[in-house]
């Protein structure tokens, strides 16, 4: 961040903070432990004890932007994939296509399609893994189930044993050709300016075509999952379509020459709540469209739409509240590139109506992405370049500005990079999938709080509820990737008008060290 | 012995960090593998041994900072509604066991109270870093135990 930005950044969150403590009549869900990797909600009541205003404030890792300056730019692709143990090739290829503009260089036409081959291989693993793992126990087990089976057991009860292995074999069988490609599949090694730093052996194409046609399959079954589940139980249906889990916003995307949905390149797309195009750019005007609006409450900034403006966490035409993830990308889109998601589309928006502003559709467009991910891959498995050796064009200009974007798996992903003439760092700005969905996120928080919270009286379900909201974002909790205990603490202090703790509910992981 | 971590999020490291000191130790007769995922993966990586040592950071927030603690798969807990946005250490176990996947007989989870996970930097916190001896001896007598005593 730039000096005069900092200080004003600073000074509207001392303004801020201070109007902030000066409030009263406070309900908190909020942390267990004494540090900041959690979710934090806010609940404010008004004199009859409903809810006034809710905060939902997602934990974030701190430090990148200092840690990152004075740093060759040419690490990044290595150092923002480590930033996160979940969407690592997310990061690698947004800051690897940063790198190109950075170094003004064009990537071979082979290179190009090997980057978007292993990134939709990565879409379609983590997409499955969100599907049946993370938000499985929402759709597929059900939002009523006893919570002792609202979890990955719950699924495997539910869609049976063979899934269940079904879904650990797919996954670990992308992983490996991720790992072909990029080395480690945690910390990819493939990008580099102008191109990638492996290519495919004809010889292994086979196989990998094995894997593409499996991988359609496994997406068609898991859209069938989804129809005989959630589509034939009317009581989902209700739900998804409730006005509860509804905001009526603005939508991001990425898209290709035609409109249509892409991961890895193309310009961004915005519509309207009635699905109109209003914008469309590319990441180096990025700056130009997405503005970022401070709360007190939140370390995140929430992104808006500059040219509409903020007006508060209101959803309408003319609010810069947007959305991004599989639910947007579809709204922003024409159509699917490939035919069965195509077909898929249709049946999506037949039922559902366009564009879909149902927060929890997100996981029925998770998986139709699922199978485009996955005709995509065979698509380019048997395009004759996918082998070539030429894959890469050496950079020769002098380094400046860079900007690369690309659609993680829960959205638009934006990094930004400025160097000296050596290449090294001097600004780093990265727009992640959740700060995008931030503002939407904290409406939906609060849509749940405002329905199990009344006179005062709150509802057990309030945590399963917001949490529900929240997940089907699949937003991006990185701190809790992997130290122990390993899940995010939920508290509800529920509080009287006098600010008395009265009540608390709470979703902690209980674990039990010895010294 | 798995370490588990993020080199570039200070106290994170220091499961990375103990694995990268036993490695010279146990080289020749332990596996030594380092990750940086989450939950599922980690199923891959214990997937067909007899015993395996996960050595990770703990945020418990009720010992002092550079307290090593252990852990059994049992003392984790129940698999509770996913967080969100992540598969835990119970999931994964109860996944693997429901599956009947080849899973180890015996699992010891060392970790280490820490201070700073969240914070990007390579080197430990004032705190944290004077107890990395401590931590690496402790997974260390492990390794021998388990050397010394045939498997069940």
């Amino acid at each position: 961040m730039k000096d005069p930005v900092k200080e004003s950044w600073n000074e509207g969150q001392r303004r801020a903070n201070a109007e902030y403590t000066a409030k009263r009549r406070r309900v908190t869900i909020d942390p267990i432990t004494r540090l900041e990797g959690h979710g934090k909600i806010d609940i404010f009541m008004d004199d009859k004890g409903d809810v006034e205003k809710a905060y939902f404030q997602i934990p974030e890792l701190r430090g990148f932007e200092v840690f990152s300056l004075g740093r060759p730019a040419e690490d990044m692709p290595q150092i923002t994939s480590r930033i996160c143990g979940v969407c690592p090739t997310a990061h690698h290829m947004a800051s690897t296509k940063a790198l190109d503009m950075l170094y003004s260089v064009e990537p071979t036409s082979a290179a190009k399609k090997l980057r978007e081959l292993i990134y939709n291989v990565f879409m379609l693993e983590d997409h499955a893994l969100h599907v049946y793992i993370l938000g499985g126990p929402d759709f597929i087990v059900g939002p009523d189930a006893p919570a002792a089976m609202r979890n990955v057991l719950g699924v495997v009860e539910k869609v049976g044993e063979e899934v269940g292995l079904k879904v650990i074999g797919m996954r670990r069988r992308l992983r490996e050709f991720i790992a072909y490609l990029g080395g480690k599949a945690i910390h990819p090694v493939f990008g580099l300016p102008g191109g990638v730093a492996k290519g495919i052996d004809p010889a292994d194409l086979d196989g990998f075509r094995q894997l593409a046609d499996d991988g359609v399959e496994f997406a068609q079954f898991t859209l069938q999952v989804f129809n005989d589940i959630v589509l034939k139980n009317a009581e989902y249906v209700k739900l998804i379509t409730s006005d509860a889990f509804t905001h009526k916003t603005h939508y991001m995307g990425l898209v290709d020459d035609d409109n249509r949905v892409n991961f890895y390149d193309g310009k961004v797309r915005v519509v309207d709540p009635s699905g109109k195009e209003i914008l469309k750019f590319t990441a180096e005007q990025y700056g130009e469209v997405v503005s970022e609006h401070v709360e007190p409450w939140s370390y995140v900034k929430f992104a808006f739409l500059k040219s509409v403006g903020w007006k508060g966490f209101t959803d309408g035409a003319d609010s810069g509240v947007y959305c991004v993830a599989p639910l947007a990308r579809l709204n922003v889109a024409d159509g699917m590139a490939t035919p069965q998601a195509q077909a898929a589309l249709e049946q999506y928006f037949g039922l559902l109506g366009r564009p879909v502003h149902h927060t929890l559709a997100n996981h029925w467009a998770r998986a139709i992405e699922m199978l485009y991910a996955a005709e995509r891959i065979q698509e380019l498995i048997d395009d004759p370049e996918i082998a070539s050796r030429d894959i890469r064009t050496i950079p020769t200009a002098t380094p400046k500005v860079g900007m690369g974007i690309v659609e993680a798996p829960r959205g638009t992903l934006f990094h930004h990079y400025e160097t000296d003439a050596n290449g090294i760092l001097t600004m780093v700005n990265l727009i992640v999938a959740t700060q995008n969905n931030a503002a939407r996120m904290a409406m939906s928080v609060e849509n749940a709080a405002k329905g199990l919270i009344h006179g005062g009286h709150v509802d057990e379900g309030l945590l399963n509820k917001v949490e529900m909201a929240f997940r089907a974002y699949d937003p991006c909790h990185a701190c809790a990737t992997h130290s122990l205990p390993g899940q995010m603490p939920l508290v509800a202090r529920i509080r009287n008008k006098q600010g008395k703790i009265v009540e608390t509910l709470r979703r902690d992981s209980g674990i039990v060290g010895k010294r | 012995m798995l370490g588990l971590g993020n080199d570039i999020l200070t106290d994170d490291a220091v499961g990375l960090l103990a694995a990268r000191a036993l490695r010279e130790r146990f080289g020749g007769t332990v596996d030594v593998v380092e990750a940086g995922e989450s939950g599922l993966s980690l199923l891959d990586h214990v997937e067909g041994y007899d015993r395996v040592l996960i050595l990770d950071a703990v945020v418990s927030g009720q010992v002092e900072v550079g307290t090593v603690l252990e852990f059994g798969m049992d003392d984790l807990g129940s698999p509770v509604a996913p967080s969100p946005h992540f598969t835990g250490m119970p999931e994964m176990w109860a996944l693997g066991r429901r599956l009947k996947l080849q899973l180890p007989q015996e699992i010891r989870i060392l970790a280490l109270e820490v201070a700073r996970p969240f914070v990007f930097g390579e080197s430990l916190s004032e705190e944290v870093a004077p107890a990395l001896p401590a931590f690496i001896q402790a997974a260390s007598d492990i390794l021998r135990e388990w050397d010394e005593r045939p498997r069940a």
